[in-house]
């Protein structure tokens, strides 16, 4: 937004705006020179153009506070709904906008806004897309209907030439991108004039003939889409921006398919109970107070009994319960005024048992001289199995990874710790590191945690630990995870393993008296994946199922 | 003085070679490598050596260095395509990746390679023989590809100066420095001395031995005396990791808070973390490029009938608690898509849903994962802090109290709170502390007063204060890091050397 532009359209000086603009609930992102970027949540697509941002600030700051009020003038425009337009885009909803003055940046504002609306309330034109014409060469009444793709031609918004419709889906740029909205039907809406002229080709693009200019006074405004109540939301905010620019509104009848006036800017009512305002919010603001908390926010109210009624301007599309309106009483009153109090509620603290038994693994390792590592769980088949010589195992596996490297959960936490060691392979030796934390694998016999709804994934707590050392070796490993056992008091016996990750025949699994499975692996590792990790000492580790260890 | 064997042994090879790296005082076979130092530091303490440490920086090649050999600099991308008549920062975009294009501009600004005007390039005289130019930057990362090198190395084969190492690391650690210690020991004029006059059996102790207590014979000499200002090998006890420990401190300022900590899956379907909280089936965040789904398993069992019915009509229509809901349609199967849990708040909501009775107080530190690109301040997985106090007569004031609470006890002085937005809560907010040293206010989350549309269909009759911090953005702080990376490299040297206070 241009600094200026906000001063004048606010009446305020500019460092007083941005100072109060993150009140209002916003993220002043950058500030450069003229130009100020800001932020605003997605549930107030009314704050996303400079019109809308001014008119907020503008009550929020008190220059004038209440509700504005639009006036929506009169006219014999007309729109014809076809039946037709039902099965592909059925709501249409349009307005004229007289007597405005466009310069460059304002139409490049306009633009602005029509695009986050496009994103932001049409989820990128597939339920709302939003076109504005130049009126001077469009002839009333309006048609919207669907027709055969390839029945109709027009010259599509950056081309030269006339195309039809299905042209446009292959070959324009925003037919390749938006025209996959509506080819699942048969017939595709378009907006003509009385003469036949082809204003529009929703939600695709509009014609070049209607294009707006810095000589443009007079606008047409056409919004459709899936979701009546989101098409009467972007036409609201659209119309009342340009009305902040001066614009006088023009009503449009809809007639055929179904028959109404749009814009419709008459203000919904809520009644909002006072007691219910001070409970939630925790203070106990008087009726003027609150009054004025709404009317910074741009509410129009009245005080009866105990109840208020707020009338809630017609750019303002997030209401949807009462509790909206009292979050608006609270960013009125001033989040800064209310004072923090922690409520008597008891409790009693406690831990939970995963970190009580971390902490006294962690006591252990750490008393044995061993470092704490934390790794991500993110990982790839080549580095989970292939690099340590493993056979795959049952892994989860992500639908739409970002990257190669990201594209299962780790079954175990071993490879992450050699990559460690990798990454430290130039740091003085010896170096002894061990990680606790959470693995997973698609289905198999463990125990599920209590919220499991599903027996399709195990995740389960590992202890892991290696060192690397000159002279690092068999025994020094066995000894290390029998502390571990003994201080967990887990009675177990010890077998071969035919784990890959370590030497033949110096390898051993850790199986549990308690319930005979394979509880934990340890051993020397092999030179082939010491090899793979550019590691040239020899190195041991370990890696333990908690769960199984009797703490 | 007493010169043990194995000292003698190296102080001999010493005399010889003058001096030598611990690999090279090895090389007999007499003396293991790992053991050279520990001898070395002992003569040294006798002065009869002298240990001198060095410092070298090793390159490495980052992943950022891997895609730059494979797909080129983004600033060559853009000059090739422009050199192609491909001009238009439009056009551009079209042909190359949006960041890709933005960081190649920003080299091109730097280096002087070519400016915009009127949305074109157009390339300065340096910038149209850019392409000609002699690679040195490919060359060492072609070096680097092979095997890690040393700086003077680097410099020595390549024939250029630092300031293009230090150019390499600044985009994206396509190099990565690292200081390799290494030493070299050296024999004094006094150790020349002794070995030239024979070992001498001086009649003072050096070294301790048990020979010495049983026979009593430590009475008849005397003990030699050190010099206790001389520097000796350095000792890294085990530690936890600091995040870990920053993250046990949050545990016990919860618990002290009369809070419980309680743990969830970190596989949820879809239900769980999106639509049992409100959040919109068409919400942008549970589109393929924000969320990361599941292939295996692809779906998951949704719960009973009855809430999944509940929370579909408060989606469709607003339920019975005169809301007006999202409109449009709701469908199952989305629901029961499998996602790695986008926040832990996931976890607290199925807990609430079981625990409908006030009161409760519990919180939940756990991972939670988003589709993101690896960068400085963006991992796709971070812990959150997720905590909700449900009682009767709540309100927004008592969650204000909760966080300043919380965020005070982790010692930070200066809070404030500004609206905030999230589907779920309502009113919301944002608390902000202020870091002096930055002179700025950090966000740390999110906050609110779970909406009724949340809460109605869970069959919880109270208010619930809610919270969801990310607290990456703190350790960063606290840990004074500037890049989330390190905390999951596990520099090792990084972990030695932060102390455990924090």
């Amino acid at each position: 937004m241009d600094v200026e532009e906000l001063e004048e359209m606010v009446g305020c000086n500019y460092e007083h705006i941005i100072e109060e603009i993150p009140m209002l609930g916003a993220e002043v992102e950058k500030v450069y020179g003229k130009t100020v970027e800001v932020e605003f949540f997605p549930n107030r697509p009314d704050l996303f153009s400079i019109e809308g941002t001014a008119r907020a600030m503008r009550k929020f700051m008190g220059v004038e506070t209440g509700i504005s009020n639009y006036e929506v003038n009169k006219s014999n425009f007309k729109l014809h709904v076809d039946e037709s337009v039902l099965d592909v885009r059925p709501y249409v909803h349009g307005a004229v906008v007289k007597d405005l003055k466009l310069d460059k940046s304002t139409i490049k504002s306009l633009m602005d806004l029509q695009e986050a609306l496009h994103w932001g309330i049409g989820r990128d034109r597939s339920k709302v897309s939003i076109g504005i014409h130049d009126i001077s060469s469009v002839n009333f009444p309006i048609d919207y209907r669907a027709v055969e793709p390839s029945s109709v031609s027009f010259v599509p918004l950056g081309r030269k030439e006339k195309m039809n419709l299905s042209e446009i889906a292959e070959e324009h740029d925003k037919g390749r991108e938006y025209a996959g909205i509506v080819k699942g039907h048969k017939r595709w809406p378009i907006i003509s004039d009385y003469n036949g002229e082809i204003l529009s080709f929703p939600p695709v693009i509009n014609g070049v003939q209607t294009t707006v200019t810095e000589d443009t006074e007079d606008v047409f405004i056409d919004v459709t889409g899936m979701d009546e109540r989101e098409v009467k939301k972007a036409l609201n905010i659209i119309v009342t921006a340009l009305s902040e620019r001066g614009g006088r509104i023009y009503e449009i009848e809809m007639k055929d398919a179904y028959d109404k006036h749009t814009p419709e800017l008459t203000p919904d009512k809520k009644k909002i109970s006072v007691d219910d305002v001070r409970n939630l919010i925790g203070v106990s603001a008087s009726f003027n107070e609150i009054e004025s908390s709404l009317e910074r926010m741009g509410y129009g109210v009245q005080i009866e009994n105990r109840s208020i009624n707020v009338e809630i301007p017609p750019y303002r599309v997030d209401i949807i319960h009462d509790w909206d309106i009292i979050e608006d009483v609270a960013i009125g009153y001033g989040y800064e005024k209310i004072e923090p109090e922690i409520s008597d509620t008891s409790g009693i603290g406690a831990a939970h048992s995963i970190e009580s038994k971390g902490s006294i693994l962690r006591e252990i390792m750490i008393g044995m001289g061993f470092q704490e590592v934390m790794t991500l769980t993110l990982t790839n088949k080549k580095s989970e199995y292939e690099v340590v010589g493993r056979k795959e195992k049952d892994s989860i596996e992500i639908k739409n990874p970002i990257t190669e490297e990201h594209t299962i959960m780790r079954t175990s936490l071993l490879p992450s710790l050699m990559k460690i060691l990798e990454m430290n392979r130039h740091r003085d030796l010896p170096q002894q590191i061990f990680e606790y934390g959470e693995t997973f694998q698609a289905s198999s016999n463990y125990e599920k945690s209590e919220h499991q709804t599903d027996k399709k994934i195990d995740e389960c707590y590992k202890l892991a630990a290696t060192s690397i050392k000159p002279d690092a070796n068999f025994s020094e490993v066995k000894s290390t995870i029998q502390a571990v056992m003994r201080e967990t008091g887990t009675e177990y016996n010890i077998e071969r393993s035919s784990d890959r990750i370590f030497i033949e025949g110096r390898r051993a699994n850790v199986v549990s008296n308690d319930s005979n499975n394979k509880i934990a692996v340890f051993g020397e590792i092999n030179p082939e994946v010491l090899t793979n990790f550019n590691l040239s000492h020899p190195a041991f580790a370990f890696e333990i199922q908690v769960d199984a260890l009797r703490i | 003085m007493e010169i043990r064997s194995k000292e003698i042994e190296i102080l001999k090879l010493l005399y010889k070679i003058e001096e030598g790296r611990p690999s090279e005082l090895s090389s007999t076979g007499a003396v293991k490598e790992e053991a050279v130092m520990r001898i070395a530091f002992s003569l040294e303490e006798k002065d009869l050596a002298e240990v001198e440490k060095n410092i070298e920086t090793i390159y490495s090649l980052g992943e950022e260095g891997k895609i730059l050999l494979k797909k080129g600099f983004p600033e060559d991308r853009i000059i090739e395509l422009v050199s192609e008549d491909v001009k238009s920062i439009r056009e551009l975009s079209k042909n190359l990746p949006k960041d890709i294009l933005e960081i190649g501009l920003g080299w091109i600004k730097r280096k002087d390679l070519g400016y915009i005007e009127n949305g074109k390039i157009k390339l300065t005289d340096k910038g149209d023989e850019w392409l000609q130019r002699d690679r040195i930057d490919y060359r060492i990362l072609e070096l680097l590809e092979d095997t890690d090198m040393g700086k003077e190395e680097i410099l020595e084969r390549v024939g250029c100066d630092a300031e293009i190492l230090d150019e390499l690391k600044q985009r994206d650690q396509a190099i990565k420095e690292e200081e390799e210690t290494s030493y070299r020991i050296e024999i004094t004029e006094r150790g020349k001395e002794v070995i030239e006059e024979g070992i001498d059996e001086e009649n003072k102790i050096r070294d301790l031995t048990s020979e010495d207590i049983r026979s009593e014979r430590w009475k008849k000499k005397s003990f030699m005396e050190y010099d206790v200002t001389k520097p000796v090998s350095e000792k890294f006890p085990g530690k936890k990791h600091p995040y870990q420990h920053l993250m046990d401190e949050m545990r016990r300022v919860f618990r002290d808070m009369g809070f419980k900590e309680i743990k969830g899956d970190t596989i949820e379907s879809g239900f769980w973390n999106f639509d049992a909280l409100f959040q919109p089936q068409d919400h942008p965040a549970r589109e393929m490029q924000d969320t990361l789904y599941l292939n295996k398993p692809e779906v998951l069992e949704l719960p009973e009938e009855e809430l999944v019915e509940r929370v579909k009509k408060m989606h469709k229509e607003g339920g019975n608690i005169n809301s007006e809901g999202w409109g449009g349609e709701w469908n199952k199967e989305l629901a029961k898509m499998a996602v790695l849990r986008t926040h832990t708040t996931a976890t607290t909501i199925r807990y609430l849903w079981k625990n409908p009775n006030p009161p409760v107080k519990v919180f939940s530190i756990d991972r939670a994962y988003r589709r993101e690109t690896v960068d400085a301040t963006h991992l796709p997985q971070f812990y959150q802090l997720d905590g909700v106090v449900m009682d009767k007569d709540l309100s927004f004031k008592n969650l204000l109290g909760f966080l300043a609470e919380f965020y005070s006890r982790m010692g930070f002085e200066d809070i404030r709170f500004r609206p905030g937005y999230f589907p779920y809560t309502e009113p919301s907010v944002e608390p902000e502390v202020y870091i002096e040293d930055l002179n700025e206010w950090i966000e740390l989350g999110g906050a609110g007063v779970f909406r009724k549309e949340v809460t109605e269909p869970l069959g919880i009759d109270y208010p619930v204060l809610a919270w969801g911090l990310g607290i990456g953005r703190l350790a960063m702080i606290k840990l004074g890091l500037n890049d989330l990376r390190k905390l999951y490299e596990s520099d090792i040297d990084w972990l030695r050397r932060s102390p455990s206070c924090l």
